[in-house]
């Protein structure tokens, strides 16, 4: 009988916290812009490692910080693929699933660009600067839209 | 005095070509700088540079026709500039990456795969061909810009996928029977 080698487990145990953690925490978030911020939001950016208190406890913390990773670059190449138009809808629906004022919101992410530090780590620079060109224009069209539209009058 | 001009002239073009192929021969042909370097072109251009999808991404029509329609002027304009940076960035990586596995086959394929003189030939025209068009398409998007010559950019990525696979064979010998895994976070 074949042993399997302690990396071939451990990337085995790798691909099932993955699969768990799209079919239960990522399938409710239904644009892959959501699921970007959300797994950049479980990395410390001061190691870099991702964090998931139920994956760890499930599997270990390395197994769940691998398995955060690989769907983290998963959903960076999903977003990569992403038309400028559909880049504009999962902007424009995060936008409003914020509930902060539109304005408000373009002005903040023109000036901070808060999706710079959401990109997974080993990512090309030349992949990251084309999402992050899509993401601007994006932007750029909401606030154009923004301004086409004639501001409500006031109660 | 004439003569004398001519023999100094001679002279230096002389030491300037043996300096030329001292500085050459210095670098170990089939060293390990050269495989790395081959290996990681090899990654780059089959992961990040030459997937299908990306290609097809970089030059969609639909983009640039969208961004026209819901934002002309300054949005549009400067949409398809960042665009054009981003494709000649491309072209450029691209070309780099096929001169770093054209260096490898110049050099360590000699050495690691018994490449047959017939094949070597060819490898050496596809590369020949493959760096002439990837200017021929610099030239053409820097003048007409991302979307100027969409086919001959499919055209060069597939001729380059195509050397990618000649390439990966014969770094096959640096594949590991048991790979390990690539992570740099949590070693």
């Amino acid at each position: 009988m074949m042993m399997k080698g302690p990396t071939t487990a451990r990337r085995m145990d790798v691909q099932q916290a993955a699969g768990d953690l799209r079919n239960r925490t990522l399938s409710g978030l239904q644009r892959p812009l959501d699921r970007l911020i959300y797994l950049a939001s479980t990395r410390d950016y001061n190691t870099g490692l991702y964090h998931h208190d139920g994956l760890a406890a499930r599997y270990t913390p390395t197994v769940a910080c691998e398995a955060l990773a690989d769907c983290h670059r998963e959903v960076f190449q999903e977003l990569l693929g992403c038309s400028v138009k559909e880049l504009v809808a999962q902007v424009e629906g995060y936008m409003h699933s914020t509930g902060i004022e539109a304005a408000h919101f373009l002005t903040s992410w023109k000036r901070l660009e808060p999706y710079r530090i959401a990109v997974p780590v080993e990512i090309e620079p030349l992949a990251v600067e084309f999402l992050v060109c899509n993401l601007r224009t994006a932007l750029a069209i909401l606030e154009a839209r923004l301004n086409r539209t004639p501001a409500a009058p006031a109660a | 005095m004439i003569q004398l001009i001519v023999f100094l002239f001679i002279g230096a073009v002389l030491f300037a070509s043996l300096l030329l192929l001292a500085r050459r021969s210095s670098r170990p042909e089939g060293g390990a700088e050269t495989l790395i370097a081959a290996r990681q072109a090899l990654k780059q251009l089959q992961t990040s540079l030459l997937p299908p999808e990306m290609v097809d991404r970089l030059m969609a029509v639909e983009d640039f026709e969208f961004v026209a329609f819901a934002a002309p002027g300054p949005v549009n304009r400067v949409f398809r500039r960042q665009r054009k940076r981003i494709v000649l960035t491309w072209i450029h990586q691209v070309q780099h990456q096929i001169k770093s596995l054209r260096r490898f086959h110049l050099g360590a394929a000699r050495f690691y795969a018994r490449l047959s003189f017939r094949s070597e030939v060819s490898l050496a025209i596809d590369f020949a061909s493959l760096l002439i068009a990837c200017r021929a398409l610099r030239v053409l998007v820097w003048i007409g810009g991302p979307l100027a010559a969409p086919r001959m950019a499919g055209a060069t990525a597939a001729a380059a996928l195509r050397i990618c696979e000649v390439s990966e064979h014969a770094l096959a010998f640096l594949n590991a029977p048991n790979p390990p895994l690539e992570r740099t976070l949590a070693s």
